[in-house]
């Protein structure tokens, strides 16, 4: 087994921190109330069904239980060791459950990278021992794990309650966190099949722990709370698996949305794409299901848990007050469902069933006087209709409103059809016994009768498209491009960083990218001869590597038609360069035709810390500057993603010939889009790079890159 | 001072502080692992130290010493003044 790959190691060593036969836990005492007692109470008090042996240096028993000096002294095998020391001594300890042969680990104790540079060259001195002994461990700084699992039940943690079963896994981060969602999800009876903190996933990180969890039987769907991502692809690699082959859907709550990461940007792409939109744009790849906070996120997980999928959008809303009734019709239409039209049957149903008074349309007014048998009458109409795929069930408490029994009512209806049911029972006090009828029988219930609706469009869109339709590939396809890495390398030894619109369009050239042909002219004469060669009109631009807004100094002139005129140009162009930055070093003057009647669009490349490339597309002038119309993908993407991407933003229209426009030549701009893709992939030294504009022609007439830059990683 | 006697003196403040036989402290025994001392014995340890020597240690420096062996020669260091 010895260095076996990290990522195999830990898919073979989890299995024991959540099923071990034995526990060590290591460096645990007596004392109520601190973490390496309590660690050790809860293991017995959540009746772990494994043995369990204390490690103490100064104990000889606790809690009954004979303790252990080392955990080298234990004579039996132990399959998980679990690590409470203080932070000093947690290598030691560490060591020995290497020596002891322990494979699996959990690294409660608090006091590395957390705490500044001391700390992460104790947690590195840890991974070191890991790799010594092929040890997988969680960690450090974590509150612990819990598997509820009957033939398990082991609360390896310092959480205060141990959880009840349930079919969601919750991965986290930060372990105060999960404490107060332990606690959250108590008071709603939600239970959990596994609970993790991972801490600083010094070893093992949420890619391993969602790979697990793809093949645990009890788990349904994984919920993730994360602060930073530190392998972006190989977390969205992880989740595009687990949901493909498994159908678990995986939400993350990510924390640090308005983080600052593009002020300092020096291109159009850099500027646009901020962390948060690159991580909305991947996560969005990759079949994710971003949440907005924990709330959300369980009302997405129940949805998911204890209801069965929609077929559709269709939605009946039964309700007893009509004020709540239109508002959930409201958010119905804003979230992109359907208020489902009832068949005459359906209708007939309802008129027979309800008082004259009520409103048999949808939304169903089932009136405030009504009791359980009038929602009873209305529910078993509306699940009966074909054209109705969910029903949202909304109460509001009146004198005569037996509340109990509407709820007992709900779920003995519900449990009759293969439809989903959710439930709002609209109030506090009140309702409160009738919510928990509702929670008990599985059926979703949400305080506002509008948070029904995004769970409800959620399970829907997982189901029908992301399952089984994930073409969004993350692999790349085509042959490495030695040329276009041979020039970038050739200009990172001559120092460059930023490279101008010559050398950059000589890098796109390499993968046959449309590039406008160039001519340099060093001198008026030159300027006006080979423009006349070009053919007019043609554009002039300064080159220079120390020019990087090349507007911005009065180093472009447009539309020249004659060879005087470009003579001229060339002389202005120099004398205000020259002007706005006397030390600039001039090249030449470019010179190219100019393209007309095209439509102007940006593409562009931005690393990213966490995801790597990420390619951009969007229109350019205002809507680029002042709407933020664009749209992202992590690198590679085929042509398939490339077109979504164009499609995606708000003024796509534009390009598809509406109100008398000509229908632009999309294929051309979503075959560029992939080109610079390649680029990305195989050219990682390049840290931003902007087609500003390419320009786009009718359809079938293709495109034109009529300026570019790139800026290399130092 | 010699550091044998530096060693026994540390060992006896040692048997004192976390009441262990001092027959069952090792030379390289570290006071958190071996000896089970929590945080509060190892601060009480570097103030029966002070006294013991009557010296007066950084206490940041004192908290990263870890076994007997450790602290002898951190303490003979004071001691050479």
């Amino acid at each position: 087994m010895k260095n076996m790959n990290r990522a195999e190691l830990h898919k073979k060593n989890l299995h024991a921190v959540f099923y071990p036969q034995s526990v060590a836990v290591i460096g645990t005492n007596k004392m109520k109330g601190t973490v390496p007692g309590d660690i050790f109470t809860n293991i017995l008090k959540a009746n772990f069904q494994g043995i369990i042996y204390p490690v103490s240096p100064r104990e000889k028993s606790i809690g009954g239980v004979k303790a252990f000096k080392y955990v080298i002294d234990i004579p039996d095998e132990v399959d998980l060791g679990i690590i409470v020391f203080p932070s000093s001594v947690c290598k030691l300890a560490l060591e020995q459950c290497g020596q002891k042969g322990i494979k699996s680990v959990i690294i409660i104790s608090a006091g590395f990278r957390e705490v500044g540079p001391k700390g992460l060259e104790k947690e590195k001195e840890l991974l070191d021992i890991a790799k010594k002994y092929d040890i997988s461990f969680i960690g450090p700084n974590c509150l612990g794990v819990i598997n509820t699992d009957p033939v398990s039940r082991l609360n390896a943690s310092f959480a205060r309650k141990y959880p009840t079963e349930g079919s969601i896994a919750f991965l986290s981060q930060s372990g105060a966190l999960c404490t107060a969602v332990l606690d959250y999800a108590r008071a709603k009876n939600i239970g959990f099949s596994k609970f993790v903190s991972f801490g600083n996933k010094a070893d093992i990180s949420e890619i391993e722990l969602i790979y697990y969890l793809m093949g645990d039987p009890k788990t349904k769907v994984i919920l993730l709370y994360l602060e930073e991502i530190t392998d972006g692809p190989g977390l969205m690699k992880a989740a595009r698996e687990v949901i493909m082959k498994s159908h678990k859907p995986v939400l993350i709550l990510k924390s640090g949305r308005t983080e600052e990461g593009a002020s300092a940007a020096a291109s159009h792409t850099g500027s646009l794409a901020g962390k948060d939109e690159i991580c909305d744009a991947a996560f969005r790849q990759a079949g994710i299901i971003r949440c907005e906070n924990i709330e959300e996120m369980f009302n997405i997980a129940i949805a998911f848990v204890y209801q069965p999928p929609p077929q559709s959008k269709r939605v009946a809303i039964v309700t007893n007050a009509g004020g709540p009734g239109v508002l959930t019709t409201d958010a119905v239409v804003r979230e992109g469902l359907q208020l489902a039209k009832f068949s005459e049957k359906t209708t007939l149903t309802l008129k027979r069933s309800l008082p004259t008074t009520a409103n048999i349309n949808n939304p169903v007014d089932v009136i405030g006087d009504a009791r359980a048998d009038r929602y009873v009458a209305a529910i078993s109409a509306v699940f009966k209709d074909e054209n109705v795929d969910g029903v949202f069930v909304i109460l509001t408490p009146q004198s005569m409103t037996d509340i109990d029994s509407i709820a007992t009512e709900i779920a003995r209806v519900a449990n009759q059809f293969d439809k989903p049911v959710y439930a709002s029972f609209m109030g506090q006090a009140d309702v409160s016994s009738g919510i928990k009828i509702l929670e008990h029988s599985n059926i979703p219930h949400y305080i506002l009768p509008e948070s029904m609706c995004k769970p409800f469009h959620t399970v829907y869109n997982f189901n029908h498209f992301v399952v089984n339709n994930m073409p969004e590939i993350l692999v790349s396809a085509h042959p490495e491009n030695q040329a276009a890495r041979k020039l970038i390398d050739d200009f990172i030894q001559a120092g460059k960083k930023h490279l101008n619109e010559f050398d950059a369009s000589g890098i796109l050239e390499t993968y046959q990218m449309p590039v406008v042909e160039k001519k340099l002219a060093k001198s008026p004469n030159e300027a006006g001869k080979m423009a006349a060669e070009t053919g007019f009109p043609v554009v002039m631009k300064v080159i220079s590597d120390d020019v990087f807004h090349k507007f911005d100094v009065g180093g472009v002139v447009l539309n020249i038609q004659s060879e005087d005129q470009a003579e001229q140009a060339f002389e202005s162009i120099i004398q205000n360069t020259k002007k706005n930055l006397p030390d600039a070093e001039i090249r030449g003057v470019q010179i190219t035709r100019q393209i007309q009647n095209g439509m102007e669009v940006i593409l562009g490349i931005k690393k990213d810390p966490s995801f790597g490339s990420v390619i951009m597309f969007g229109f350019g002038g205002i809507f680029v500057e002042i709407f933020r119309d664009v749209s992202f993908r992590v690198a590679p993407i085929d042509k398939s993603t490339a077109l979504k991407m164009i499609k995606e933003i708000k003024s796509s229209e534009l390009l598809s010939g509406v109100r008398g426009t000509k229908l632009r030549d999309i294929d051309a701009i979503a075959d560029t889009l992939v080109k610079i893709s390649a680029l990305a992939t195989d050219c990682p030294q390049i840290k931003e790079l902007d087609i500003n504009p390419l320009i786009v022609l009718e359809k079938g007439k293709g495109c034109f890159v009529a300026d570019t830059k790139i800026i290399l990683e130092s | 001072m010699e550091k044998e006697e530096v060693k026994q003196r540390i060992k006896k403040v040692v048997s004192q502080v976390l009441k262990i036989d001092e027959s069952e402290i090792a030379d390289n025994a570290n006071f958190i692992f071996d000896l089970g001392a929590d945080s509060m014995q190892s601060m009480l340890l570097i103030a029966a130290f002070e006294e013991e020597f009557d010296i007066e240690m950084d206490v940041e420096k004192a908290q990263e010493v870890q076994t007997i062996d450790g602290a002898v020669d951190f303490i003979s260091k004071y001691l050479q003044g």
